[in-house]
C-alpha cells in the first residue's frame, strides 16, 4: 500500500497558485454580470410587467431546472451548430456566460424574495413624500432590500466559486483542472485533491469573512 | 413576446461577437494547426510540473516540423474533446483515438501511427477472472466516450456484464478497492498506469481487439488538403525512424507499427 506522500501534496500548491487567478476571475466576472442580470429581473417580477415578467419566469425555470453542466455544454457546443457565429467565443468566456446565465436565476429569487421581505409600508410612505415609484424604489426599498439579501447571494457566490471546476470540461485551464492533470501523471488523487480542497475552502473563507466585514457596514444604520 | 426574445438574443449575439473577435487575428506566416488533447492520460499526454508532455506531443511536434506548422496544443477533458472538434475550435484530436467503423463514417482519419490492444485488468489477486466469458456478472469499469464501453457491449451479446461508466480515471482505484472486478483499456497504459503507480492489478488474457489509433479531421474540403499533408509527414517520420525513437522513448517498445 502507498502512503500519503506530503512532498508531493506540498508540491501541486505553487501549480494551483498560478491558476488561481483564473478561477477567481471567472467567479468575480460570471457573478457581477449574474447580478445585473438578477437585479433586472427581480425588478421586473416585483413590478409584474407584462409579457417581460412571464419571460422571467421561463428564464428562471429553465436555468434552475437543468443542470449547469448541460447548460455549458449547450452554449459552447451546441449554439455554434445553430448560430456559426459563435463559435468565435473561447471557453474562458463561454463558462462566465454559463455561470453568469445559470446563477442569475438563483440571484433573481435571493433578490426578489429580499424585496418582497420590506414592509409595503415603506413603500407608501415614500410616496406620501411625493417620491416618484422608481425613486421610492431606489432610494427606500432596494437599499433595505440588499442587506436582507446578501447571506443568500453570499451563498449563491459561494457556489458559484465552486462551480467553476465545470469549466475544465470546455477546457479552461483552472485550478480543478490542474489539479485532475497532475494526478493523472502521478495517480496521486488523493494528494492533489485534498491539495485543491484546501485551496477552494481558503478562497471561500475569504470571501466569507468579506462578507462579514460587509454586513457590519450596512448594519451600521440599523443598530442602536 | 417574441420581440423581446429576439432583441434579447440580438443583444446577446453582439456581446459575445466583441468577445470574440479579438481571437480572430491570424498570422499568416506560419500555418497553425490546433491539436486537441486531454492533458490526462499518462504517459501519451500529460502534465508534470504544469508542462504538457507525452508520446502524442512529441509525435505533433514533430508533424509540426516536417511540415513547417506551428502545433498549438488544447487541453480539455476527454469527454469535451469532440464536441470541440466539431465547432472547429481544434483541428484534430490526439489522444489514442481509435478508429472505429462509427468514426469512419464521420471522420477522415490520419494514417494510423500506434497499434494497440484492448485489455482486461483485473486485481493481482484475482484468479477467477482470465479471459472475456470470466466477465459476465462481473463489474467492469471503462472511460465514459472510449471505444472500450463499445467492446465489451459488442462482445456481451446477452447483457451480462455489468458496464461501469468513469468520468476520466478513477476504475484502477476501484479495482484495487475491490469495488468492482475488472477494467478495459489499452494495453499500453495499463502496464504503464500498474507500473508507475505501483498498485495490486494485473493484465489477463489476449486483447480483446487490435486497435488501430490515429487522428480524426470533420470532413470538408480544407481538411482533406491538411490531412493530406498530415498523412505525408507520418508516413515520413515512420520511414526515417523518429515515430520508433519517440515510441522507444516512452514505452521501451515500438508501438507505432504492427
Amino acid at each position: 500500500m502507498t502512503s500519503f506522500d506530503i512532498d508531493y501534496t506540498l508540491g501541486i500548491f505553487p501549480i494551483l497558485f498560478k491558476y488561481i487567478d483564473i478561477t477567481i476571475s471567472m467567479a468575480l466576472i460570471a457573478t457581477a454580470i449574474a447580478l445585473v442580470i438578477a437585479i433586472i429581473i427581480a425588478i421586473i417580477k416585483t413590478f409584474k410587467i407584462k409579457f417581460l415578467s412571464s419571460f422571467c419566469d421561463l428564464y428562471i425555470s429553465f436555468l434552475r431546472g437543468t443542470p449547469l453542466i448541460v447548460q455549458l455544454f449547450l452554449l459552447y457546443f451546441g449554439l455554434p451548430q445553430i448560430l456559426p457565429i459563435f463559435s468565435n467565443l473561447d471557453a474562458y468566456s463561454a463558462s462566465i456566460a454559463g455561470l453568469s446565465l445559470h446563477f442569475s436565476a438563483y440571484m433573481a429569487e435571493s433578490i426578489r424574495g429580499a424585496i418582497s421581505s420590506i414592509d409595503k409600508g415603506q413603500f407608501e410612505a415614500a410616496s406620501s413624500l411625493g417620491m416618484s415609484k422608481t425613486q421610492s424604489f431606489s432610494h427606500i426599498i432596494l437599499p433595505q432590500a440588499i442587506r436582507v439579501a446578501i447571506p443568500s447571494l453570499m451563498n449563491n457566490f459561494i457556489d458559484l466559486i465552486k462551480s467553476t471546476s465545470l469549466a475544465f470540461t470546455l477546457g479552461v485551464p483552472e485550478i480543478m483542472a490542474k489539479a485532475q492533470l497532475e494526478a493523472s501523471s502521478s495517480y496521486k488523487y488523493f494528494e492533489a485533491f485534498l491539495a485543491v480542497a484546501l485551496v477552494y475552502w481558503v478562497i471561500v473563507i475569504t470571501f466569507t469573512y468579506l462578507q462579514k466585514r460587509i454586513e457590519k457596514r450596512l448594519n451600521k444604520a440599523y443598530s442602536i | 413576446m417574441n420581440k423581446i426574445i429576439l432583441t434579447f438574443l440580438t443583444i446577446l449575439t453582439f456581446l459575445f461577437v466583441g468577445c470574440g473577435e479579438n481571437n480572430s487575428t491570424q498570422t499568416n506566416e506560419k500555418k497553425v494547426i490546433k491539436v486537441g488533447t486531454s492533458g490526462g492520460y499518462f504517459p501519451f499526454t500529460f502534465y508534470e510540473n504544469d508542462q504538457l508532455k507525452g508520446f502524442e506531443i512529441d509525435v505533433w511536434n514533430a508533424i509540426g516540423e516536417k511540415l513547417g506548422a506551428t502545433i498549438e496544443f488544447k487541453t480539455a477533458k476527454f469527454s469535451g474533446l469532440f464536441g470541440m472538434l466539431e465547432t472547429g475550435k481544434i483541428d484534430t484530436i490526439s489522444n489514442q483515438i481509435t478508429t472505429t467503423p462509427q468514426r469512419l463514417e464521420k471522420y477522415y482519419f490520419a494514417t494510423p501511427y500506434v497499434y494497440d490492444g484492448a485489455q482486461i485488468i483485473v486485481h493481482k489477486d484475482n484468479n477467477e477472472i482470465k479471459s472475456f466469458e470470466d466477465l459476465k456478472g462481473k463489474k467492469v469499469g471503462v472511460t465514459l466516450g472510449t471505444n472500450y464501453a463499445q467492446i465489451v457491449k459488442s462482445l456481451d451479446k446477452n447483457d451480462e456484464v455489468t458496464l461501469i461508466t468513469y468520468e476520466g480515471n478513477g476504475f484502477e482505484q476501484d479495482v484495487k478497492l475491490k469495488r468492482i472486478d475488472a477494467f478495459v483499456q489499452d494495453r499500453i497504459s495499463a502496464v504503464e498506469l500498474i507500473k508507475k503507480a505501483n498498485l495490486p492489478l494485473k493484465i489477463v488474457g489476449e486483447p480483446l481487439e487490435i486497435l488501430t489509433n490515429s487522428f480524426p479531421f470533420v470532413k470538408n474540403e480544407a481538411n482533406k488538403a491538411l490531412l493530406e499533408e498530415v498523412n505525408k509527414a507520418i508516413e515520413e517520420l515512420k520511414k526515417d525512424g523518429t515515430l520508433k525513437n519517440i515510441s522507444v522513448k516512452w514505452f521501451d517498445t515500438n508501438i507505432t507499427e504492427k
